[in-house]
């Protein structure tokens, strides 16, 4: 199968620079104050990022991002614990060895896993593709009125178990009101903005609503719309955004959700993008 | 009676010293812009003004009188009682069956900005810049609900463009509303955000 990317190439970094930040702190802190405060500054970041990926385990329930959480807590105890036996036997022992190293292994190997396995991708540029799969006319035409794109005819309740499990497979991040459940896809490296509330008002963004009465409408946010290669038409873009979380739906209520999860890896998009 | 007519009524009515100049007119049987003038201690030209006007306004009527060769003219009152009674229905515009059936769509680089509802299923305003270079300010039209479904069903921009009606139907407005949409849908055609098509394009 020839695949034919609708977007163009993910070149932003902000993905990788957020965890990577932790370098160059590490580096300026033991340059300016010593290397116990490099270490403890390095302990303390990783359990902040640890934080953070709590925050994004209750807010999606993806399991990955729990582990990765235990994963910084591990470690940033590890770099606690390393720096006032810095220099001493203790540090030297066997056990504390022992301890690093196997910590090292299980979690790279658990984290290695968890990416070649995209359970901590998330699917923002897999939906804006398959949105974009069937659109072949060109013709911009963009606005930023959100588009009614059609009905489903699911109960409140089936809705919300498929937005948990839109959040659970980081197919969208979900906000939900009384009357509303909005799904918004994020592509790799904007969770940090959108989790922490950075970039705005999420209605501002793309996303896909479904109201208690089944309606669906969709709005494309004019960044995201820009990220294709050719201007598409507008109009069958959010028409098809829509259709996708329709069969989307479909499928999880078919009690056929892997296959939702099987049409995005069938992209075979970068594990990083 | 037409607005205009009300509206210069009104601003007569308004002033200040409109019931002492009335009070005196009721009591006298003619009277004079001097005399008036000097009896309410107001300038000659607002008292003349202001007579003339009601005279215009055919609630006086005048006579000239000349005195020592220098006329000047005595008003009379002609009616005891004013009426302001404006039909508000004169300015309804009902749609005609032709605006119905334009098709209309979004205009492609309108360049407006539109906000949802909390509820996202109606638009609450559209914001639009007028003017050019230093002279561009940006307007804000807050739309009614029925005015914000309608816009929320409007066709996009290149989108096959839809007949008002139709649209209406879509957004499930009642045809009777249609004068609140048109006017809005006017008001957009105006400031190119909304173009109407005289025929589906093929």
């Amino acid at each position: 199968m020839s695949l034919v990317r609708k977007l163009k190439p993910d070149r932003s970094i902000t993905g990788v620079i957020i965890p990577f930040s932790i370098v160059p702190i590490f580096g300026l802190a033991t340059l300016f104050f010593g290397l116990p405060v490099g270490l403890i500054t390095l302990g303390v970041w990783m359990w902040v990022y640890s934080l953070f990926y709590l925050f994004v385990f209750i807010r999606t329930r993806n399991i990955a991002q729990l582990v990765i959480c235990i994963e910084g807590i591990f470690f940033g105890f590890m770099f606690l614990v390393f720096e006032p036996n810095f220099g001493t036997n203790s540090v030297e022992s066997q056990e504390f060895k022992v301890a690093y190293i196997s910590g090292v292994i299980f979690f790279g190997l658990i984290l290695i896993s968890l990416v070649l396995t995209r359970r901590l991708k998330w699917r923002g540029r897999e939906i804006f593709e398959l949105a974009g799969e069937s659109v072949d006319e060109a013709g911009n035409g963009y606005t930023s009125r959100p588009r009614p794109v059609g009905k489903v005819e699911y109960s409140p309740q089936q809705m919300h178990a498929f937005s948990r499990f839109c959040g659970r497979h980081l197919i969208a991040l979900t906000y939900v009101t009384s009357k509303n459940i909005t799904l918004v896809p994020i592509k790799m490296g904007e969770e940090f903005g959108r989790l922490l509330g950075l970039s705005g008002d999420y209605r501002d963004a793309t996303w896909v609503n479904f109201d208690v009465n089944g309606e669906v409408s969709v709005h494309i946010a004019q960044k995201d719309y820009l990220d294709y290669r050719e201007p598409l038409a507008f109009d069958q873009l959010c028409t098809s955004l829509g259709q996708v979380f329709i069969d989307f739906i479909e499928l999880y209520n078919k009690g056929e959700g892997v296959r939702v999860i099987d049409r995005m890896d069938d992209l075979k998009l970068s594990f990083f993008s | 009676m037409d607005f205009q007519t009300a509206a210069r009524y009104a601003s007569l009515l308004s002033k200040d010293y409109a019931e002492d100049i009335f009070r005196l007119l009721v009591n006298y049987q003619a009277i004079s812009a001097s005399e008036v003038a000097t009896r309410l201690n107001l300038h000659i030209k607002t008292a003349q003004d202001f007579l003339e006007a009601l005279e215009q306004l055919d609630i006086l009527s005048k006579e000239e009188i000349l005195e020592k060769k220098r006329p000047y003219y005595r008003y009379i009152l002609k009616q005891t009682r004013l009426l302001i009674d404006i039909d508000l229905m004169q300015v309804k515009r009902e749609p005609s069956q032709n605006s119905l059936t334009s098709f209309i769509r979004e205009k492609e680089n309108a360049g407006a900005r539109f906000s949802v509802a909390r509820s996202d299923d109606y638009i609450t305003s559209v914001t639009i810049w007028t003017g050019n270079g230093r002279e561009r300010q940006e307007r804000k039209i807050k739309l009614t609900t029925l005015q914000g479904r309608f816009l929320y069903h409007l066709p996009f921009p290149k989108a096959e463009p839809l007949t008002v009606d139709v649209i209406m139907e879509k957004a499930g407005i009642d045809e009777s509303l249609a004068p609140e949409i048109m006017d809005m849908v006017q008001l957009l055609e105006k400031y190119n955000v909304i173009e109407a098509l005289p025929e589906v394009p093929k």
